[in-house]
């Protein structure tokens, strides 16, 4: 039986964690977010779950790795100067392995930015924004009905690599109100890999074949140590050239190792496409419109959108412009070219790559990228 | 079928994104699939104020308005907000006291007494209502007893009686 109702964006991304089993979330609501701490007040208890408005940003984020090392599995959700504001903590988290979910609805900037209107300009920042090299995952959906199924994909991600996962959405697609079929209710989700064996002789951040080490679950008698510093297997601190770089590779090649859980694409008439378009979230929705239209007018257009945004489903993208023969790609995106750097690193200048950006708290339309295209078409 | 785009506008606090929502929720009801948008100006009253739907039956590429099917203005400040989104396929429905010079151009234009209406059943702010009637007698979108119960359920108990007669005074306003 299908549950099929009418729902938000920002909704499904409270919904959905609920779902996967979310039972803490921190917060200090901003717009374009608000609605996932205001639906999380709202469902939590009826789960017996926690809800927390913290003092700011940065609190809200502690709170979130506290209430995860305790053993549950913990949200926040914020947007612009907010998403800065987590970074130094989330950096925490990556490095001290401790899972959790960040919601970021973006806000263009600098600083305050349009608190209301639509951009995607962390596409960088989610990636990069917290200092270091530093291994974390970012989700990007494209519509509401992805916002929520991939909002519980963030938790079992988070859960089994133990590692902090962003879901990124642009304001249009957070307050979009969408007819979404969430599927059965209470499914099974992945759970995180508690410590089990002897405690004597047990290593917090043991290197196993796995690259993910069991976690300790406070109360099970294992003695651990969690530190931001740079720790050897045993958890404390290390400043031993091998032990460090033991342990930083590890965290970065977990990812590495475990990707085919991790990456996630989807394409549109991409297999015979002479113009590819590279696109996330509602930029991607006018790319699909276009390529409908710029079909049935003759140009071979095609879509490849990452539903992973980070890693960048690299070899996927190669993969669909060698099998397509494409012969270039368009990049739109509204900021002033961040995704485009990315995929320019990847072809490596063996065709053309071209950009479309807006930064005038506009969505980019299915008639922008039918003009830039037309433009590019060769 | 392809999508059908219809937006409510006007100034804030005049149950646009309320009028939007249940024609959604019925729609949906039969089955349709609907993307629903929306964008006001961070006041509580007053500022351009809209609601999108766009209408389709297995979900739209693109979720917002790029050429509106159905345009319901029902305040000045949202005269002419719309114009680029409108073609010769157009419908315009307008208020006929608070929009007193309509966009013009090769689509239909209908000035129709939405908030005279609403006044004469005893509160203007039921025009939201009297113009979702309207709107939904003229698109042929939804059944007329379907979007009864959408409004009937939507309604707080006391305005029942009044949301239901405001309804059906728009429904009657198309011939």
């Amino acid at each position: 039986m299908t549950r099929t109702m009418n729902m938000q964006g920002n909704q499904a991304c409270a919904l959905g964690a609920i779902e996967a089993g979310c039972r803490f979330f921190a917060g200090y609501p901003i717009t374009p977010s608000s609605e996932v701490a205001e639906q999380m007040a709202a469902q939590l208890p009826k789960v017996g779950g926690t809800f927390i408005q913290m003092e700011d940003e940065i609190a809200s984020m502690g709170a979130v790795i506290g209430a995860s090392m305790g053993g549950l599995k913990a949200m926040t959700a914020t947007s612009g100067p907010g998403f800065s504001l987590k970074q130094e903590n989330i950096g925490y988290a990556s490095g001290a392995e401790i899972p959790c979910v960040i919601v970021n609805v973006m806000r263009g900037g600098p600083s305050t930015g349009m608190p209301t209107r639509p951009s995607q300009g962390d596409i960088m920042q989610s990636r990069w924004g917290t200092h270091g090299d530093h291994p974390i995952i970012v989700l990007a959906p494209a519509s509401v009905a992805e916002a929520y199924h991939e909002t519980i994909r963030a938790f079992d991600l988070s859960e089994r690599l133990r590692v902090p996962v962003i879901v990124l959405i642009d304001e249009v697609i957070g307050h979009l109100v969408e007819t979404v079929d969430p599927g059965e209710a209470g499914q099974e989700h992945v759970a995180r890999t508690f410590a089990s064996g002897p405690a004597e002789g047990f290593k917090p951040y043991a290197i196993t074949d796995d690259l993910v080490p069991p976690f300790p679950r406070p109360g099970d008698g294992y003695r651990s140590h969690t530190t931001g510093l740079t720790h050897s297997e045993t958890g404390f601190p290390t400043q031993n050239p091998a032990l460090a770089a033991a342990a930083l590779n590890r965290i970065t090649d977990k990812l590495v190792l475990h990707n085919d859980l991790i990456e996630r694409w989807r394409v549109r008439e991409a297999d015979d496409a002479d113009i590819l378009i590279a696109a996330i979230g509602i930029s991607a929705r006018a790319a699909e419109a276009a390529v409908t239209k710029l079909r049935a007018e003759g140009i071979m257009a095609g879509l490849f959108r990452p539903v992973t945004l980070w890693p960048f489903p690299e070899g996927a993208l190669l993969g669909v412009i060698d099998k397509a023969g494409a012969k270039a790609l368009l990049v739109p995106e509204m900021n002033q070219g961040q995704m485009i750097r990315e995929v320019e690193r990847l072809v490596a200048g063996r065709l053309p790559v071209h950009g479309l950006n807006r930064i005038d708290g506009e969505a980019i339309t299915p008639a922008d990228i039918i003009a830039r295209v037309r433009e590019i078409a060769p | 079928m392809s999508s059908i785009e219809i937006r409510f506008s006007g100034s804030g606090g005049q149950g646009l994104i309320t009028a939007a929502r249940i024609l959604a929720g019925a729609l949906t009801g039969e089955g349709r699939h609907v993307a629903r948008s929306q964008s006001y100006e961070p006041v509580s009253r007053g500022g351009l104020s809209r609601s999108d739907l766009v209408v389709s039956d297995d979900g739209a590429d693109f979720p917002l308005s790029t050429r509106l099917k159905y345009l319901l203005i029902l305040d000045a400040a949202a005269a002419n907000a719309s114009d680029g989104l409108l073609d010769g396929d157009s419908e315009v429905l307008v208020d006929a006291e608070l929009v007193p010079n309509p966009p013009t151009g090769d689509f239909r234009v209908y000035s129709l007494p939405f908030t005279d209406t609403a006044r004469r059943l005893g509160n203007k702010r039921v025009a939201n209502i009297v113009a979702l009637g309207a709107l939904a007698a003229q698109s042929g979108l939804i059944a007329p007893d379907v979007i009864r119960r959408a409004v009937e359920a939507a309604s707080p108990k006391r305005f029942q009686r009044l949301n239901l007669e405001a309804l059906e005074a728009g429904q009657q306003m198309i011939g």
